[in-house]
């Protein structure tokens, strides 16, 4: 209490005086004209002869001495008030009550060598701020995913994804609507592929189980082939039976294979007319393309992720979540 | 390099994993899980051997590859479909170039990140 008081009081003593006094200056020279044009005589109320100047000096000097009297006597009474701890009335400078109650010696000792911290209030402070920059980083981190989430959504149109018509590798229809409810997961690839699919589909598997035991079953993974010549229903089955049973492998016509990669940005190189056991590699973009609950594209997740990298933005955009989702 | 094998008659081979098979509804399986395993194990003795020899390109240097690892390569491309073996040797080439230049860029100060992140703020 005492060193921040008697930076105060030093301040004070270096500041208010000229302050005051040029103020009191000013005043006074407002003060003494007007009661000189009272007298209304001949003579020019500007007109200042030497008396009156000496008489103007020595009111100058006399005040001036008495604002530094004042001032003195400020500065005195507030040191006093900040040293006497029980002198709680004459604080100048605080309108609130005293919170501080001293009963000994010992107690106001300790107080004046501590200053206003305590164990408790640094305890405090520490929580506090602890807390604080969890909250504000957990926050950043969701606004973050919001924004990717936000921006990827397009106005009107899905600038990502949209209608298709395939069939799945059990041989049923399975069309874009088939996609609502739950987020999905979509590959592109075929099964032919030398050796960047199966790793991806490895990853995709690993994925799966995480995103299903942290979050449920709310996640459809979905394969989507590039190369419908090769790849029919039983094909794909087969195929992906190896990775996990749940991924969804889709298959279709050439055109409707194209439009969907289309839809999707994938670039895709299938020459239209193979014949059946012609040997050859298709040339696909390599991205998980996670799709909200209502078909909008979220994210795409690049070769550059581990599994668990992956799994754990799923799981981020999956909590984000507050719309309908299917959790059977 | 026969002349490194041992004196035993080889095994009978099994069935060139890389022949498509017809699947249930006619068109030709894929590999699976265990063809692709003896795939990557033929190709990556092929190219240690490359390796060795200091071939990088066994498709432009086709003469010293087949002197140097001609056995290796067999067993490559039985192993593989034609079309893997092919993205294989050319992949070979283009990776060690990525690297090639990814050390060029990191020697010259720059830093390489993968296609996808950005950079840590």
């Amino acid at each position: 209490m005492s060193r921040p008081c008697l930076a105060i009081s030093r301040t004070v003593k270096t500041l208010r005086p000229a302050a005051g006094l040029s103020s009191e200056l000013h005043a006074s020279r407002f003060l003494t004209r007007p009661s000189k044009r009272t007298f209304t005589t001949s003579r020019s109320s500007n007109f200042v002869t030497r008396q009156q100047m000496i008489e103007y000096g020595s009111l100058w000097k006399a005040r001036f001495e008495r604002i530094r009297e004042a001032e003195r006597q400020k500065v005195r009474s507030f040191r006093t008030s900040c040293r006497s701890v029980t002198a709680q009335s004459s604080r100048a400078f605080s309108s609130t009550p005293a919170r501080l109650k001293v009963r000994t010696v010992q107690q106001a000792r300790s107080r004046y060598l501590s200053g206003p911290f305590s164990m408790a209030a640094g305890v405090l402070f520490l929580i506090v701020g602890a807390g604080l920059t969890i909250y504000f980083r957990l926050e950043k981190d969701r606004l973050a995913r919001k924004r990717i989430a936000e921006q990827t959504k397009g106005i009107g149109k899905a600038k990502v994804g949209g209608p298709f018509d395939l069939i799945d590798q059990d041989g049923n229809r399975f069309t874009s609507e088939d996609l609502l409810g739950k987020y999905a997961l979509v590959y592109f690839g075929f099964t032919h592929c030398p050796d960047i699919c199966p790793d991806e589909l490895d990853k995709m598997a690993v994925m799966i189980d995480l995103v299903k035991n942290k979050c449920g079953n709310v996640l459809r993974p979905i394969f989507i082939t590039c190369d419908p010549a090769r790849d029919t229903p039983a094909v794909t089955k087969e195929y992906l039976h190896e990775f996990h049973p749940d991924i969804i492998g889709l298959t279709g016509e050439y055109e409707n294979i194209k439009q969907t990669c289309k839809a999707y940005r994938v670039y895709f190189s299938t020459p239209p007319n193979v014949t059946p056991g012609q040997d050859y590699l298709v040339d696909h973009s390599i991205y998980f393309y996670l799709m909200d609950p209502e078909g909008d594209f979220v994210e795409a997740i690049g070769r550059n992720f581990t599994a668990e990298e992956a799994a754990k933005v799923i799981q981020s955009h999956i909590k984000d979540w507050r719309g309908y989702l299917d959790k059977k | 390099m026969g002349w490194f094998s041992s004196g035993s008659p080889s095994p009978p081979l099994p069935p060139k994993p890389a022949d498509p098979k017809p699947s249930s509804d006619g068109a030709y399986v894929a590999p699976n899980r265990t063809s692709r395993a003896l795939c990557y194990e033929a190709r990556d003795a092929f190219f240690e051997c490359l390796d060795r020899h200091s071939i990088l390109d066994p498709i432009t240097d086709k003469s010293a590859a087949d002197k140097a690892c001609g056995k290796l390569d067999e067993e490559f491309e039985k192993n593989c479909a034609g079309s893997w073996v092919q993205y294989f040797k050319q992949r070979r080439v283009v990776e060690f170039k990525k690297e090639q230049t990814i050390k060029k860029i990191e020697a010259e100060g720059g830093e390489v990140y993968p296609p996808g992140r950005l950079p840590p703020r």
